[in-house]
């Protein structure tokens, strides 16, 4: 049974004389069949929220000095948040992917003389920025920089 | 002559007259094998119950009349052979639109948000007629074709969550036409049309479901005109900030 829509959707800005039966949402929206990947990439967006947070609360403890580095370390060893950093890193990779396949498609035709490579080459770019990025950070973080 | 097999249609009913909310009735119709479910629903209107009102026209999926919901999907039910579903077929109205009678749904807001996009070509100076036709290459041509094959079936409206959602929204079909004009050689009209995309129901409200494409018959696309005209929109906006007279010639 699908659920009610708005009430005013595709309602005409002057009604008609004949008494009609409420707009229903799309059959499935939002938890299943068609729109549960859809649902599941916007979804995504608690787990950027949530993880704003944790990281303006690291960076209000780290005021304490040591102490509160030491405390934000600690905090990043419980597995919760082990299990909540590994949750949000499948979210960021499912959005890349995402953003990745639908990218070609909002580019214009042309601009001004010159047109978008193909749909294959620009999503090729796209994955060659993202490894190389992921990997030049792996390389700083690892301490190769330093 | 054709198998022939007994299918269940469970078919959404609404007289505005009597009921109160939609219900449903069920027919048993013996299919051909070669049936479109358009098919199955003229034998229910010719033989057992005259009074189910729908739309249709062409049977050649051109019209874009005899969209509705089928399992749950927006098809156009002169290009759904019957064979693609099991044993018990639904058939719903679209989704999003009020329902007028059984299938039939109101397009009067529909009418209305496409006007708003104003669809057609706009010129600052229209040529006199002895100056000959505007030129258009295949180039030119190709950088809008695939928007203007829209036949306004209305599945994008019923497969996108933002339209029952957000009732100010333009929608797909509306959108992709007037961004077709935008991309026209011809048309000079792309900043008053991209003000209305920017305006209410803005093109910015849609939230890349990709939905509208998926269903759209045609293969129109309408999630990329709407992703490209959120683009040149917002490029049209800065330009209109820092270029003498708004950008405008």
């Amino acid at each position: 049974m699908a659920r009610a829509a708005h009430p005013q959707a595709m309602q005409p800005k002057k009604p008609g004389t004949t008494r009609t039966a409420p707009p229903k949402m799309p059959d499935g929206f939002p938890g299943k069949g068609r729109y549960r990947t859809y649902v599941a990439f916007e979804t995504t967006g608690l787990i950027y929220l949530l993880m704003g947070f944790i990281i303006l609360r690291a960076i209000w403890q780290l005021g304490a000095g040591e102490a509160g580095w030491n405390g934000v370390m600690d905090a990043y060893r419980n597995p919760i948040m082990i299990g909540f950093h590994v949750l949000a890193l499948v979210g960021v990779i499912f959005v890349g992917v995402r953003f990745f396949w639908l990218f070609p498609k909002a580019q214009p035709p042309r601009i001004g003389p010159v047109r978008p490579p193909p749909a294959a080459i620009l999503k090729g770019m796209l994955y060659s920025v993202w490894i190389g990025t992921t990997l030049v950070m792996t390389w700083v973080l690892a301490g190769g920089a330093f | 002559m054709s198998d022939v097999q007994i299918k269940k249609f469970v078919v959404t009913r609404f007289d505005p007259d009597k009921d109160e909310v939609p219900r449903s009735d069920t027919f048993e119709v013996p299919c051909q094998s070669d049936w479109m479910v358009l098919d199955a629903l003229n034998f229910i209107k010719d033989q057992l119950d005259g009074s189910l009102s729908y739309r249709w026209s062409c049977r050649m999926a051109v019209c874009g009349s005899c969209g509705m919901n089928v399992d749950g999907a927006p098809t156009l039910t002169c290009k759904s052979p019957l064979s693609s579903y099991g044993d018990t077929v639904e058939v719903t109205p679209l989704s999003n639109f009020p329902v007028i009678r059984d299938l039939v749904v109101e397009l009067d807001g529909f009418m209305e948000k496409l006007k708003a996009v104003k669809p057609w070509i706009i010129r600052a100076k229209e040529k006199a007629v002895e100056e000959g036709p505007y030129r258009q290459s295949p180039e030119e041509l190709e950088d809008f074709k695939q928007f203007s094959l829209c036949i306004n079936c209305m599945l994008c409206y019923a497969a996108c969550p933002v339209v029952g959602n957000e009732p100010d929204f333009i929608g797909p079909a509306a959108i992709a036409l007037g961004y077709r004009y935008n991309l026209d050689s011809r048309d000079e009209g792309a900043s008053e049309r991209n003000a209305i995309f920017r305006g209410e129901g803005s093109v910015y409200s849609c939230s890349f479901a990709n939905e509208c494409s998926e269903v759209c018959p045609e293969n129109v696309d309408p999630a990329a005109a709407i992703n490209q005209a959120k683009l040149s929109g917002l490029v049209d906006w800065a330009a209109s900030l820092v270029l003498p007279r708004g950008g405008k010639d």
